[in-house]
């Protein structure tokens, strides 16, 4: 089980983010994280990222309670996609998909790790921006670095919070693509996704998230039926019915 | 080989030509390349008497003192460079820590009081003013960058006004020490100067050039840093020992070099992009050469010695307005 969490429970400034959470993140799956703005989807996430301090044996990594793992260790074994960042000098794009090796390297990055980059930057479209300014790039090009930076990282299980916040909707389908594309090759994805219909169109497992406590969908396998998703957000919602599966959008009212 | 020339030859060149400029009125540059030749390649003749005097000169005096400048000027622009990238501000310099407010307090210490060593005392409260920053920023067992700056202000005037208060109990005398002392002073360099600051500079250096590289994942940002595997709270400690360390040494024996450590890594940035893998020996390098350049000028000028201070400043003040204006700009964008 490559993140297991137990009995989780989290406040923010005496405020409870998280209520008493149990979850297993199925290996090789592409999992979305779903729920409207606050439920704590970024929390979480963080705390299985270890970018929280967290209870002791809440969050386990691959069977190890997750505080015990160094630093190190940990970042060859999840990598954390977090939401967007704002660069300070004009690193190049190179450079900045450069910086996922560091878990690898003591003194100075080598032809491996530079390497390791190189392919990165190829499997995510990037190969002709590479000696471009980070801080010129548009924000969906920024986002595709970061996740550059974060194959170049090679850990098996990949947690991303918001990844397509700012992309546009080729760029949301071919990162979305590719992500699939990384699961079947063996890796576990977590992610925490804004828009359902992307979700349940790319991803093959689904946890939902209200006021901080996971919630149950009545169909695990069709969680887009019988107004589950309507009654998560509070918005009424038509279903569209599509492939076998369905696409909602909020009604007019 | 362009690196060769680079790393190499052209702070040699920078170094040389250093050594043969002196104030007006000193033996000409040509005499002293005569000498040079003669004393390499013509050894064991009898030294002329005013031979003599421009080996002193040379070797006591000038020699020392533009390898103080070098590695006082490395020091300073290459903790900039680390600190820049550790708050994430390209507006900070080692003097955000407090280091030349504490260094000067404790100067003014030592000169007060008789008994205490100056160079010393004035390492021991640059280092203590940069470690008392270091704690009052520190929250939950983690220092913001942001906070960094602001218990920096704060240290800063601590020891500005103790230093003032130093200097109102003295006497004109002593007071007028004082005073220049803290312009930044590279005029009494020698040999014993160039020892006592040399241990500390290269230790700082040392682990500024092994580690540079980390820089770049910590500028990037705490969580970021987390989630590619550095501790950033180790990391800070690390590289603020380091350039404290490096720093201090630095404003112990020189006194207050303004603005080397804010600029010299901006004009390294203008030469190699911000990667630190190559900006690191470049401000090293920089470093040492701009300030060599500054204090030739301002021993050389006029028959009395300008405070090299008060010309790193004049220096870099305009550039540090351009900074400001761009960088203000790009905030308003972000």
């Amino acid at each position: 089980m490559p993140i297991e969490i137990c009995d989780l429970s989290l406040s923010y400034r005496e405020r409870p983010v998280l209520h008493r959470i149990f979850l297993k993140i199925p290996e090789g799956r592409f999992s979305v994280l779903l729920g409207p703005n606050g439920s704590g989807k970024s929390t979480l996430l963080k705390a299985m990222a270890g970018q929280l301090p967290s209870p002791a044996g809440a969050v386990r990594l691959f069977g190890r309670n997750l505080s015990e793992v160094p630093v190190r260790e940990r970042a060859r074994l999840v990598g954390y996609l977090p939401q967007s960042h704002h660069p300070v000098f004009p690193f190049t794009v190179e450079e900045i998909v450069l910086t996922g090796r560091a878990s690898y390297v003591f003194s100075q990055p080598g032809q491996a790790d530079r390497r390791k980059a190189e392919e990165a930057m190829e499997t995510a479209g990037l190969t002709d921006l590479r000696r471009r300014p980070y801080t010129e790039l548009s924000g969906g090009e920024r986002q595709l670095v970061l996740l550059a930076r974060l194959l170049a990282q090679d850990s098996p299980v990949l947690l991303l919070d918001e990844p397509v916040s700012h992309l546009d909707l080729a760029n949301t389908a071919r990162l979305l693509a590719m992500v699939r594309r990384l699961t079947q090759a063996g890796r576990t994805v977590l992610a925490v996704l804004h828009e359902p219909n992307s979700a349940f169109l790319y991803g093959n497992h689904f946890f939902f998230l209200k006021n901080g406590t996971l919630q149950q969908p009545p169909h695990p396998d069709r969680p887009w039926d019988g107004g589950f998703i309507s009654g998560l957000y509070g918005v009424p919602l038509e279903v569209v019915p599509f492939q076998g599966k369905a696409f909602l959008t909020p009604g007019l009212f | 080989m362009k690196r060769l020339l680079f790393f190499l030859v052209f702070p040699l060149l920078v170094l040389g030509a250093a050594m043969l400029l002196g104030p007006p009125g000193g033996p000409g540059a040509l005499r002293i390349l005569r000498w040079a030749w003669d004393a390499t390649f013509a050894s064991g003749r009898w030294p002329a008497p005013d031979d003599l005097l421009i080996r002193t000169i040379l070797l006591e005096v000038r020699l020392p003192r533009v390898l103080l400048a070098f590695l006082v000027g490395s020091a300073l622009a290459s903790s900039g460079t680390a600190l820049q990238a550790l708050v994430r501000n390209p507006l900070v310099s080692p003097d955000i820590l407090g280091l030349s407010a504490g260094a000067a307090c404790g100067a003014a210490l030592a000169m007060t009081v008789s008994w205490i060593p100056l160079q010393p005392a004035a390492f021991l409260t640059a280092v203590l003013a940069a470690a008392l920053c270091y704690f009052m920023a520190m929250r939950r067992r983690s220092v913001s960058a942001l906070s960094l700056v602001l218990a920096g202000i704060i240290v800063n005037g601590i020891f500005t006004a103790a230093l003032t208060l130093i200097q109102v109990a003295n006497d004109p005398f002593k007071l007028q020490t004082i005073v220049h002392w803290t312009m930044g002073n590279l005029h009494n360099a020698g040999w014993g100067k160039l020892q006592s600051v040399a241990l500390p500079v290269l230790a700082g250096s040392v682990i500024l050039f092994l580690f540079r590289w980390r820089l770049d994942v910590l500028v990037l940002g705490e969580e970021e840093c987390r989630a590619v595997g550095l501790h950033p709270e180790r990391e800070k400690i690390l590289f603020l020992l380091a350039a404290i360390l490096s720093s201090a040494a630095a404003a112990a024996v020189a006194g207050i070099i303004g603005l080397v450590g804010l600029a010299v890594p901006h004009m390294g940035r203008m030469l190699v992009g911000p990667g630190h893998q190559r900006l690191m020996p470049v401000s090293f390098l920089l470093g040492g050469v701009f300030l060599v350049v500054v204090d030739t000028f301002a021993r050389s000028v006029a028959l009395f010695e300008i405070p090299v201070g008060v010309f790193t400043t004049l220096v870099c003040a305009p550039f540090f307005i351009v900074l400001l204006k761009r960088a203000t700009a790009a905030f308003g964008e972000g």
